[in-house]
């Protein structure tokens, strides 16, 4: 495994983001948005592109996490840091609950599967407001603490941006261990996979647990980052959007989703005209990167530059 | 006991007016999904399109109920020739085609509820059509609106003229023949990207029209159309992907289940046991009840 020069540059200038929004809170802002969105789409790519199956339930798994660390805390009177790792290991296992049964299933069927799931959940959060406050949603969530201090703005945000590398890092880790290589082969044959001795539902598994820890961590930050989460924060339209990034930037590759998130990201709110387009917008933008552009952005510079070769 | 009797008699008529129209909705989506494998998510922003379209011909421009369903029929003819050529046309030969055309209907579902939530949503929140024709009529000792039976009447003949279509038409045969075998259908000299394009119209129409006798029965809001989506998917994969007969057996049965559920609690609890048997389906029986 060579670790080539443009990756660590990316990763240092995603450290460095932080710095330059240190003045303008709208930017910070938008830069912390962006930089969840490269940690959930990363996430994401694990199972959409490395092993073939689109998970629309990615942004239930991170509204299961972020009302169970809302409930830890009240209910516990522990803080941020303790709750953070119990409410991602709920999530994470609820989600592998849930992904189990649909695990059998690929393509259009597990899709299908998964945005049922999705749905469900969806509804659930509106119409059981003991935990989660219904519809209305919960506000004025406390920033996590840190020697005693809130943590806000620039240091969430740098907090943020080290997130958001550490997941690319793993993520570039399991694209180039024996484990990622199993992925791939599973989703190039799956049938073919089994018979040399990988076990597909095992590595499925093994493939929903690490991305519904990513939802579920997100998720959580998610909440604590912006201080306010409603059943509509996490439903159909998130899942698709962070999708809409990994296939936008281009699936499959470890570079792909961060340009995806990064371009996309931000778009909403640096094209504050635009709001009431959002929906339309980035609906054209499903169909049209699905239609011609199936690699993404990424995929289509990497064809471009073999075919120059 | 004659409380009892009315509920009893309005349950069975709701009941039968929502079945046949789910089961139309849910039989345009199985008939695209198992003619061209286009599992159509935005069947509910179809369905509440119509009903919209003709709200606002009815409403704005004083057409009667009758013009304005014909008109946006003749219409939505139109639409989903313009949709074939332009999005869907485009992957007929793409082998794993099935979840590409999820994605992108997903997407159009998202520009339409976009379009709607600034066009019709900002000149009303319910929507409905003026009756058919006006007056009661008691069925024994239960009074019925003659718009409400015509509506019936209409749904179940176009159930009927559907079934025969698909069962003795040369069409309807060739369609069928494309389900099961588009190869062998092809060697049979049968224009396999024809009868493609003619099962999507078919398909598109069937679920304007579902959405027209809706807009006539009931008076809506464009919450409906995700509703509308996720109920025609479970009909669709309760009964078999690209079972007609199972979309209208299902499809029946889940009106009926509305119908009870909405006497009780609210209708979201219906909407639950759909999504439930839906997955149960998935899971244990994929290919639904009514395929081999």
């Amino acid at each position: 495994m060579k670790i080539k020069l443009q990756h660590v540059l990316m990763l240092v200038a995603l450290l460095a983001l932080p710095f330059f929004t240190q003045e303008d809170r709208f930017l910070g802002f938008i830069l912390g948005v962006t930089l969840l969105s490269v940690f959930w789409a990363t996430g994401m790519n694990i199972l959409y592109g490395f092993v073939g199956l689109m998970p629309l339930m990615f942004a239930a798994i991170s509204g299961i996490a972020a009302y169970a660390l809302l409930y830890f805390i009240a209910q516990w009177h522990i803080d941020f840091w303790q709750a953070l790792p119990l409410a991602t290991l709920f999530a994470s296992l609820i989600g592998v609950l849930l992904g189990l049964p649909s695990i059998r299933l690929k393509g259009f069927y597990f899709t299908l599967c998964s945005l049922i799931i999705q749905s469900t959940i969806t509804l659930a959060f509106i119409f059981f407001p003991t935990f989660t406050n219904g519809d209305t949603g919960i506000n004025q969530i406390s920033p996590p603490l840190w020697m005693g201090e809130p943590i806000k703005g620039f240091i969430f945000e740098c907090i943020l941006s080290v997130l958001a590398v550490t997941g690319i890092v793993l993520a570039y880790f399991i694209y180039n261990s024996q484990l990622g290589q199993r992925f791939i082969a599973i989703r190039e044959d799956d049938v073919l996979a089994e018979s040399l001795g990988i076990s597909v539902f095992l590595n499925r598994v093994i493939a929903f647990f690490i991305v519904s820890l990513y939802a579920a961590i997100g998720g959580c930050f998610y909440a604590t980052y912006i201080g306010f989460i409603s059943p509509r924060s996490f439903d159909v339209l998130s899942s698709l959007n962070i999708w809409l990034f990994v296939a936008f930037g281009g699936k499959a590759t470890i570079a792909g989703p961060v340009i995806g998130a990064l371009l996309l990201a931000p778009l909403p709110f640096l094209l504050q005209s635009l709001d009431a387009y959002k929906d339309i917008l980035s609906g054209v933008l499903i169909v049209l990167i699905t239609l011609l552009m199936p690699g993404g952005i990424y995929g289509a510079y990497l064809a471009w530059r073999n075919s120059k070769k | 006991m004659d409380a009892l009797l009315l509920l009893i008699a309005s349950t069975v008529s709701t009941g039968l007016l929502l079945g046949a129209i789910f089961a139309l909705v849910a039989a345009g989506v199985t008939i695209v999904y198992g003619c061209i494998w286009l599992p159509n998510a935005s069947n509910g922003q179809f369905f509440v399109l119509s009903g919209l379209v003709a709200w606002g011909l009815t409403s704005s421009y004083g057409f009667n109920s009758f013009t304005a369903c014909l008109i946006v029929l003749a219409a939505s003819i139109l639409l989903s020739l313009v949709f074939e050529s332009l999005l869907f046309r485009r992957l007929y030969n793409v082998p794993d085609r099935n979840i590409s055309y999820f994605v992108i209907t997903l997407g159009l579902t998202q520009v339409m509820s976009g379009v709607f939530s600034m066009t019709f949503s900002k000149w009303s929140d319910q929507f409905s059509l003026p009756p058919l024709i006006q007056g009661v009529t008691m069925i024994g000792p239960f009074p019925m609106t003659n718009n409400r039976i015509l509506v019936l009447a209409i749904a179940y003949t176009s159930l009927a003229i559907l079934f025969l279509l698909l069962r003795y038409h040369p069409i309807g045969r060739a369609i069928r023949a494309v389900f099961q075998n588009r190869e062998a259908a092809l060697l049979r000299g049968v224009n396999v990207h024809s009868i493609y394009k003619i099962s999507f119209v078919l398909g598109s129409t069937i679920i304007y029209l579902g959405g027209l006798l809706y807009a006539l029965a009931y008076s809506f809001d464009l919450s409906i159309a995700w509703t509308m989506s996720i109920t025609a998917f479970a009909i669709m994969i309760v009964g078999g992907p690209g079972s007609v007969l199972g979309a209208l057996v299902i499809g029946l049965i889940f009106g009926f289940t509305q119908a009870i559920v909405s006497n009780f609690t609210s209708p979201t609890v219906a909407t639950f046991s759909y999504l439930f048997a839906m997955l149960l389906i998935l899971l244990i029986k994929p290919n639904g009840l009514f395929l081999k």
